[in-house]
């Protein structure tokens, strides 16, 4: 398991709140960021990514 | 031209500085019938948004709440012009303005507890065939999933009971990750928002077993919900 800092955590809550909370209008258009559809894009989501990433980094770096 | 959804408000203030995401103009479209409006970017609809967009809507959502209650919108939503808005803000209407009411005077404080790192026990040499040992392993990741379960809703609990406000203006899960224990927001009078902030730091710094990550004041992004 990845131990989150404080920092990566703050950044997470808060990208959750964006995507995730707030109020749901129904919008013509859901724009996409880097392709993912935002409504389908949970906390645990971005936490599996940043881990992907963690990940890709630590291989890139050994 | 497509319109990037920012925040529903009631009538906009007078002055209010019109930069929108990446210096784009700031929209304001007002459904006269509901006394709503909707405050939005003029973008083009071929734009990517990337993440520093994500941070500027935020910062954009945070100035206009300093300036009049708002709802935040959820980022992402965009319409194909200011008519179109207007219909969505006035299929709604009523829901919408039961949450502004809701949400006016007030912000958000975010406080989230990780689970700290324990060592592992050791692991004894398991008995029995290999049909056995998955057995007894899958047993074993189940009770252990289940008593964290236990403990994040135990904590949860004692620190609903410790904020002695009303249960509506608080909002928790549990358990979201392998790493979060528990996620908790508060709805709170934002002239009492740093106040209230240190309180609920120092009660969460109660619990051993966690680190308490506490974030805000923020717009009421949780409270705004109107599903």
């Amino acid at each position: 398991m990845k131990e989150l800092t404080p920092e990566e955590t703050s950044l997470l809550e808060l990208v959750d709140r964006l995507l995730n909370k707030g109020v749901v209008l129904a919008g013509k258009a859901t724009i996409s960021v880097a392709g993912i559809d935002l409504i389908y894009l949970g906390l645990n989501v971005v936490l599996a990514a940043v881990e992907t990433l963690e990940k890709a980094q630590e291989r890139r770096a050994s | 031209m497509t319109l990037l959804a920012h925040a529903i408000a009631a009538a906009p203030p007078a002055s209010f500085p019109r930069d929108g995401l990446r210096g784009r103009p700031l929209e304001w479209s007002e459904s006269a019938a509901t006394g709503l409006g909707l405050w939005s970017t003029e973008w083009a609809s071929d734009f990517t948004l990337e993440r520093p967009d994500a941070l500027e809507h935020h910062r954009l959502v945070e100035r206009i709440c300093d300036a009049q209650p708002c709802l935040p919108v959820r980022f992402g939503t965009a319409f194909p012009s200011a008519d179109a808005a207007r219909a969505s803000l006035e299929s709604r209407a009523d829901a919408l303005r039961a949450a502004l009411a809701r949400v006016a005077g007030k912000s958000e404080i975010a406080l989230t507890l990780l689970w700290r790192r324990v060592p592992a026990a050791p692991v004894s040499e398991p008995a029995g065939g290999p049909g056995r040992q998955y057995m007894e392993a899958r047993r074993a990741d189940y009770a252990a999933r289940e008593a964290k379960r236990a403990r994040a809703e135990s904590i949860a609990g004692r620190l609903v009971a410790q904020l002695a406000t009303e249960r509506p203006l608080v909002w928790h899960e549990v358990c979201m990750s392998e790493s979060v224990a528990v996620s908790l927001a508060v709805l709170v009078p934002t002239e009492l928002a740093l106040e209230r902030k240190a309180e609920l730091s120092r009660v969460a710094q109660e619990f051993d077993d966690v680190v308490p990550v506490v974030n805000g004041p923020w717009p009421p992004y949780t409270f705004a919900r109107n599903e």
